[in-house]
């Protein structure tokens, strides 16, 4: 393997991995501080145990996803010493006050885990909220710091050189606001889900029946509220990227001619030689409509572009298809979990139980997919038409072994934190509740 | 602004030197116990530093942010020269994180925490020697700037930077400086019965770190370092390591006398003069390569950069230390306020 693949699959192994705990711990604060709100006013016994033992999970899933984020700020600079070389200070801005808004999470967490009867207990539940407020805020300023890499800003390149460096304008690159909403929406989206489809799993066991309905309908009363409005977000993201990005959108779509009223794909089998999409299902001129809103509009295809500044094609596109595809049912399972709030009876059915057991971990597959169409849709180029990839990379040679050490540390690791979690709902199971 | 970026570098190096050095002494103190004393201390250390545990390692990712933001070229030599120890840190620092929570919030308490234990106290002592190291290498000259490593081999440019002698020995100090720190902070935390051990532990902890100083300056002479003899010759540094040696003489009448804060004040004092007699010996010249000292300030970002930084920096000053500070105090961690 080149040095070159092996930093960028060790990159995108240890994003990957970060993502899935970091955005658990931004949003799971949220369920905790419902159920603690719940318990406060019903005093009933239920909502706090449950908020004990979700406070447990966010600070499994804190941790975890403090620690991998700070070997991502190392990683940044171990693996692309270039890139950081000169993004470093454009960039600092969102990174410096990504850092301050951890800070005050781990602070608040700190007051949160071991405040129970010792602070008041007004102040105690408000620590819980900085805690999500601070997790959602840091979760937006590291978008952010990658939206610029796609929509590079606040600075002039002359000569091979960053000159006139703006760090507000950087910050405020054009694509932070799309990717920032649909990042939170989809982290809301994948843990309400994920974890509302764990307690959905315990209720299809009949175990602790009660207090797992209650944490249920928290989590998936916030995943899908969230999967509901993502598709206005892809929509704002689709334009705003058809705008900026256009050769990330042809490969998302496949779309290697340019054309007027040009086709949606959906599905299909991507031949990057012949350069053709078998097996297709082809919606006339909506692709046009939903990147530019105007059934007649051309959409600029890959052909149009060098070719050495092309995207993976088939991976952006089937990742693209992917996200998209399990949205959809992200969303039609929010329909079905609002509609059960009238139709009690579907909550009496094994197979209402069934259908979210198997939706848990879509949200997650989604949200790493459409990080993939990000990520890879971005390449060659690690700071679109700046500089690429390949230029950025470490000179030290060897890049495969730390790819493997970290697939097998990361991999260790979360298997351990799959098995505590299933050890802390084994024991809660095993808890008596009065109400 | 450059001084208030500078103020705040140095303020979270600190920061991170005392709350997680102390965090990563503890671990070090607890494996160098005894079978009983090990749970009491592990327990203890759970009391007093579960609560500021998480805010104590932030403080290295605020470090790591002004590097890359406002010395650009300076942290784009450390992390190509020094990959490999600081890939080694960041397993130490992930490994002792999620042993660390796992072991107090594992549902079953069982086998496993041996598991959870024993990864603990090594990362503890692990990550801190390469913390040491890492930091020796910075200053022990073997660095070879990126512009020239085409003309050297693999183990001169990636290995030779870190493992020697040198580092080796700064890695020693700094790990005890890690456990003198976290020992004296335990004394005042501990029941009558278990003062004594953490006063051994303090003192023991003292021998060493006067002992492995003195050889790392003796050996750093003897083979002519430029840090050592640009040390040696700077009066600021030579007195702040005077008046850290002469702070033991209250420090140990207070240990004694059993004042907790002062003690714990004397202590913390005493590491910030090391560092600080450290930091002048050279400034700015912190990074000593094969080919010359290379100073923080050169390759700096540019003036905008600088500014924006400097306003974020003090904002999150702002929300952070007013924070932090009433948790420390929420906790006991602060007994001066109780009074």
């Amino acid at each position: 393997m080149e040095n070159l693949d092996a930093a960028r699959l060790q990159m995108a192994f240890t994003l990957a991995f970060h993502i899935i705990f970091a955005c658990i711990g931004m949003v799971m604060p949220f369920f905790m501080v419902v159920s603690h709100y719940k318990w406060l006013k019903t005093r009933n016994q239920i909502y706090l145990t449950l908020t004990k033992s979700w406070q447990k999970g966010v600070a499994i899933f804190f941790v975890t996803g403090a620690v991998s984020g700070t070997a991502l700020s190392f990683e940044l600079g171990l693996l692309w010493p270039e890139f950081m070389k000169h993004a470093g200070p454009i960039i600092g801005m969102p990174f410096s006050l990504e850092g301050a808004a951890f800070f005050v999470e781990a602070i608040a967490l700190g007051f949160y885990l071991y405040g129970w009867n010792k602070l008041n207990e007004r102040f105690h539940w408000i620590t819980g909220i900085i805690i999500g407020i601070s997790g959602v805020a840091s979760g937006i300023l590291v978008v952010s710091a990658n939206g610029w890499m796609n929509a590079p800003s606040g600075f002039d390149y002359i000569n091979g050189e960053f000159l006139n460096i703006d760090p507000v304008k950087a910050f405020l690159n054009p694509a932070w606001f799309s990717q920032a909403l649909h990042m939170v929406l989809a982290a809301f989206t994948a843990t309400g889900f994920a974890v509302g489809g764990i307690h959905a799993y315990q209720i299809y066991k009949n175990r602790n029946v009660e207090l797992h309905k209650k944490a249920f309908r928290i989590a998936v009363t916030f995943g899908a509220i969230a999967a509901l409005l993502q598709p206005i977000s892809g929509d704002i993201s689709a334009k705003d990227i058809a705008q900026r990005q256009p050769v990330k959108l042809a490969a998302m779509e496949a779309h290697y001619n340019t054309e007027k009223g040009a086709p949606l794909y959906i599905g299909g089998i991507v031949n990057e030689e012949t350069q053709e999409v078998k097996y297709k299902i082809a919606i006339p001129k909506a692709l046009s409509f939903l990147s530019f809103g105007d059934f007649d509009a051309e959409v600029k295809g890959l052909n149009d572009f060098p070719k050495d500044t092309h995207p993976p094609v088939a991976i952006t596109h089937y990742a693209f298809q992917t996200m998209v595809g399990l949205g959809t049912l992200l969303v039609i399972a929010s329909l079905i979990f609002f509609i059960s709030y009238k139709r009690k009876k579907w909550t009496a059915k094994n197979k209402y139980w069934l259908l979210f057991i198997i939706m848990a971990p879509l949200g997650f597959f989604a949200l790493e997919a459409g990080w993939v169409v990000t990520e890879v849709g971005r390449q060659p180029w690690i700071i679109y038409n700046i500089m690429k990839t390949k230029d950025a990379v470490t000179p030290m040679p060897g890049m495969v072994y730390s790819f493997y050490m970290y697939v097998i540390l990361y991999t260790i690791l979360a298997v351990v934190v799959t098995w505590l979690m299933q050890r802390q709902i084994k024991v809660l199971n095993k808890t008596p509740i009065e109400s | 602004m450059i001084y208030v970026v500078l103020f705040f570098l140095a303020f979270s190096l600190f920061l991170y030197v005392l709350l997680g050095g102390a965090d990563f002494g503890a671990g070090i103190v607890e494996l160098f116990s005894s079978k009983e004393n090990q749970q009491i201390t592990k327990k203890t250390i759970y009391r007093v530093m579960g609560p500021i545990w998480e805010a104590n390692h932030i403080w290295i990712i605020i470090v790591m942010v002004i590097l890359w933001v406002a010395f650009p070229v300076y942290f784009n030599i450390i992390m190509i020269s020094l990959h490999i120890p600081l890939t080694l840190i960041l397993i130490g620092i992930t490994l002792r994180g999620v042993s660390f929570i796992f072991r107090h919030y594992d549902a079953v308490i069982d086998e496993s925490q041996k598991i959870y234990n024993g990864l603990f106290r090594f990362s503890s002592v692990f990550t801190p020697l390469l913390l040491g190291m890492t930091f020796g290498g910075i200053i022990s000259g073997s660095i070879i700037p990126p512009e020239a490593i085409h003309q050297y081999g693999f183990g001169e440019v990636y290995i030779d930077s870190w493992l020697n002698s040198f580092s080796f020995l700064t890695g020693i100090f700094f790990s005890a400086l890690c456990a003198f720190l976290s020992a004296t902070l335990l004394i005042g935390e501990a029941d009558e019965a278990h003062e004594k051990i953490y006063r051994r532990k303090s003192a023991i902890a003292t021998i060493v770190v006067v002992l492995s100083g003195s050889i790392l300056i003796l050996y750093g002479y003897v083979n002519n370092y430029v840090f050592i003899k640009d040390f040696i010759q700077n009066p600021f540094s030579v007195s702040l390591i005077g008046a850290s040696a002469l702070t033991l003489i209250p420090l140990w009448i207070h240990i004694k006398k059993g004042h907790k804060i002062l003690s714990r004040f004397y202590a913390g004092l005493q590491v910030v003069m090391i560092i600080a007699a450290a930091m002048i010996a050279h400034f700015p010249y912190v990074l000593i390569t094969k080919q010359g000292e290379l100073s923080l300030l050169e390759g700096i970002a540019p003036d905008s950069v600088i500014r924006v930084l400097g306003i974020s920096l003090i904002v999150g000053g702002l929300v952070i230390l007013p924070g932090l500070f009433h948790l420390l105090k929420s906790f006991k961690m602060i007994k001066v306020l109780e009074s």
